[in-house]
């Protein structure tokens, strides 16, 4: 099939299609509601189940549920949504569940607006809800890429029995490329070594979050910790642009990761040696290699629309104070000459 | 319009039935009303900062809490001992029906001095015209389809009028914006009611529900003649107030003039459903005595 022009909110949904996902719960809410919207018009045609719930809460508990199933389960929103989502992913994490989350990110804090924002950093990346457990983060920066991400996702997301978030934003989400459908597709298979199917199988099999001794409850997070030790372990992934020589790197993820791309090629020519390192996954951060290069000398200019949240990673992974910082709020983009003022400022 | 409380100038789309029903209520509630809303259409068209078309104090909260900060406005005026001071919600659909479900009732059971004021335009119109517990029979929504498979919205609409009651609610209506006298006099009754109150007001949407622009006064009227909208009235519990109407009307008559209602005048199946609608218009007619 050849590439098809695709929003990559629809992405979001064909990917989930070949990915096996069975289930689908959301809520409508802009800039995410097309992935509501295209998960109605095509679950149900092949048997799969789309149910529009009565509020983010919800949605994220039925999700729970159908994943405590043991089925491929998948829901979507937007900043404010994902925060009445946190209660449930942290019950997701606890009772250790695969489950895919898509942040369609929206400029906050509380209304805000519908523009892009990269400020769900936190509560995707850092765990946003209570208790100590982490989500498995992935960031695109193309319709391509929400679509394969959500396939990767939910390879991740049931390797580590853990929630997986993709982290866009309503740039992302709205953007219209071309696509490359998927080659191969996942069929929904329910694992009764974990699930809880009501019926005899799996009969012996508990999924929880509560554990009232406080000696087991400490052992059930050490095993998480470990969990995601191995997570750090063995999934960390990035892409490096014109990194060899690179005096400045600029780090940058999602839609700004494309704009701070071109910034480097107009930095070169000016004779700035600049280079890119784009986390690919926020969880686990690419710290080690972010270290290796401060090793070698390179300074840092994180390229986020936000304060500076994923900057507090770059600052503990390199462990230099000096990380730049070029941002935007409120729903607009970073501008390539802001990019190249700052790195003009620090060459 | 220029005196109205609700000024104009707001952002609502051309043909709205919305600001017309929260003209006349605010109207009818004075100029000594604190009003707060939910995200919804109203909020988003009437307040782009710095803008407002806010004649009153107005508080915005994000879509499912309405309810609970206006109990804390109510509970603070009680503090002041000002009470005298309306406090109103005024919310849609989606957060009445859906998101802000609990917290309204919370507000009910507590028996707070508040007019919840829901204007029903029967979807999630400000995100896109989807699917809400308000959105009537077969109607197509971007969450409800019609297709092959899909006849549109399979659920009835939520009877959140009968809720409000059996929350033993002291004042319950439903109301038009076709009927502006009616819908007046029940948001004066419902500030005079010792408790909570609740008021349904009927907004078509010329977007979601897709009529002729000019249209949206007339689609309201079009559902209380099919019977489809009965205007009823509960003091205390106990049905006391009915619009009758003189001339019944084939619900044909309303949903043909709809495009979200298209579908079923083309696509198998569709007739059954026309006859099922008529039978719930049916009744509606007989539950609460709307012909005689």
């Amino acid at each position: 099939m050849p590439a098809q022009l695709v929003e990559g909110n629809t992405a979001v949904i064909v990917g989930a299609m070949y990915a096996g996902c069975d289930c689908f719960f959301g809520y409508p809410i802009t800039p995410a509601s097309e992935i509501l919207h295209e998960a109605s018009r095509h679950f149900p045609k092949v048997g799969r189940k789309f149910v529009q719930a009565e509020s983010e809460e919800a949605a994220i508990n039925m999700a729970y549920g159908a994943a405590a199933a043991g089925h491929r389960v998948l829901a979507a929103s937007s900043g404010p949504g994902m925060s009445l989502k946190q209660e449930g992913i942290s019950y997701i994490a606890g009772a250790e569940l695969p489950c895919v989350i898509v942040d369609i990110a929206r400029a906050g804090p509380g209304l805000g607006n519908i523009g892009p924002e990269q400020s769900d950093y936190n509560q995707a990346v850092k765990g946003g809800g209570h208790g100590c457990y982490r989500n498995i983060v992935l960031a695109p920066n193309s319709v391509q890429e929400m679509c394969d991400f959500t396939i990767k996702a939910f390879d991740l997301a049931f390797k580590y029995r853990n929630p997986a978030v993709i982290l866009a934003d309503g740039v992302l989400g709205h953007m219209v490329e071309p696509l490359n459908f998927p080659q191969t597709a996942v069929e929904p298979v329910i694992d009764p070594t974990w699930a809880v199917c009501g019926n005899r199988e799996t009969r012996g099999n508990l999924v929880t979050s509560i554990d009232l001794d406080f000696k087991e409850l400490e052992a059930h997070n050490l095993n998480l910790q470990a969990k995601y030790d191995r997570i750090r372990e063995n999934e960390v992934d990035y892409e490096e642009y014109r990194i060899d020589d690179a005096e400045i790197v600029l780090v940058s993820y999602g839609i700004s990761s494309r704009i701070a791309k071109s910034a480097v090629d107009a930095a070169r020519r000016e004779g700035i040696r600049a280079g890119l390192f784009r986390p690919v996954t926020l969880f686990p951060f690419p710290a080690e290699e972010l270290k290796a290069l401060a090793e070698r000398g390179s300074g840092f200019i994180s390229v986020e629309m936000s304060d500076g949240q994923m900057r507090e990673d770059i600052r503990l992974a390199t462990g230099c104070r000096d990380v730049g910082l070029v941002s935007r709020y409120g729903g607009n983009l970073i501008g390539r000459d802001e990019i190249m003022e700052k790195m003009r400022e620090v060459a | 319009m220029e005196d109205s409380l609700f000024a104009p100038g707001h952002r609502a789309c051309a043909g709205c039935g919305m600001p017309t029903a929260i003209k006349l209520v605010l109207d009818a509630a004075g100029p000594n009303t604190i009003v707060a809303s939910p995200t919804g259409c109203l909020e988003v068209t009437s307040t782009p900062f710095p803008e407002s078309s806010w004649r009153v104090p107005w508080i915005h909260s994000l879509f499912e809490n309405a309810a609970a900060v206006a109990s804390g406005v109510e509970v603070a005026l009680k503090r002041f001992k000002r009470t005298d001071t309306n406090v109103l919600v005024i919310g849609g659909d989606g957060s009445t029906f859906d998101i802000g479900f609990g917290a309204i009732s919370g507000m009910f059971d507590r028996g707070h001095r508040i007019t919840y004021v829901c204007y029903d335009n029967e979807a999630y119109m400000n995100t896109g015209v989807q699917r809400s517990a308000s959105t009537p029979f077969c109607a197509k929504t971007t969450t409800t389809p019609t297709g092959k498979m899909s006849l549109g919205n399979p659920r009835p609409k939520k009877d959140m009028a009968a809720i409000a009651v059996a929350h033993g609610v002291p004042y319950v209506a439903t109301a038009s914006i076709a009927y502006p006298v009616d819908l007046r006099r029940k948001v004066k009754m419902s500030l005079s009611a010792d408790g909570p109150a609740y008021i349904q007001v009927n907004a078509p949407c010329i977007t979601g529900w897709s009529f002729g622009e000019g249209d949206a006064i007339e689609q309201s009227r079009l559902a209380v003649e099919t019977c489809l909208l009965p205007l009823i009235e509960y003091v205390d519990g106990v049905l006391v107030g009915v619009k009758k109407v003189r001339r019944k009307r084939p619900v044909e008559d309303y949903l043909k003039t709809q495009g979200r209602y298209k579908h079923l005048f083309k696509a198998e199946g569709g007739a059954e459903v026309l006859a099922k609608i008529q039978a719930m218009a049916d009744a509606n007619a007989a539950k609460f005595g709307l012909l005689d």
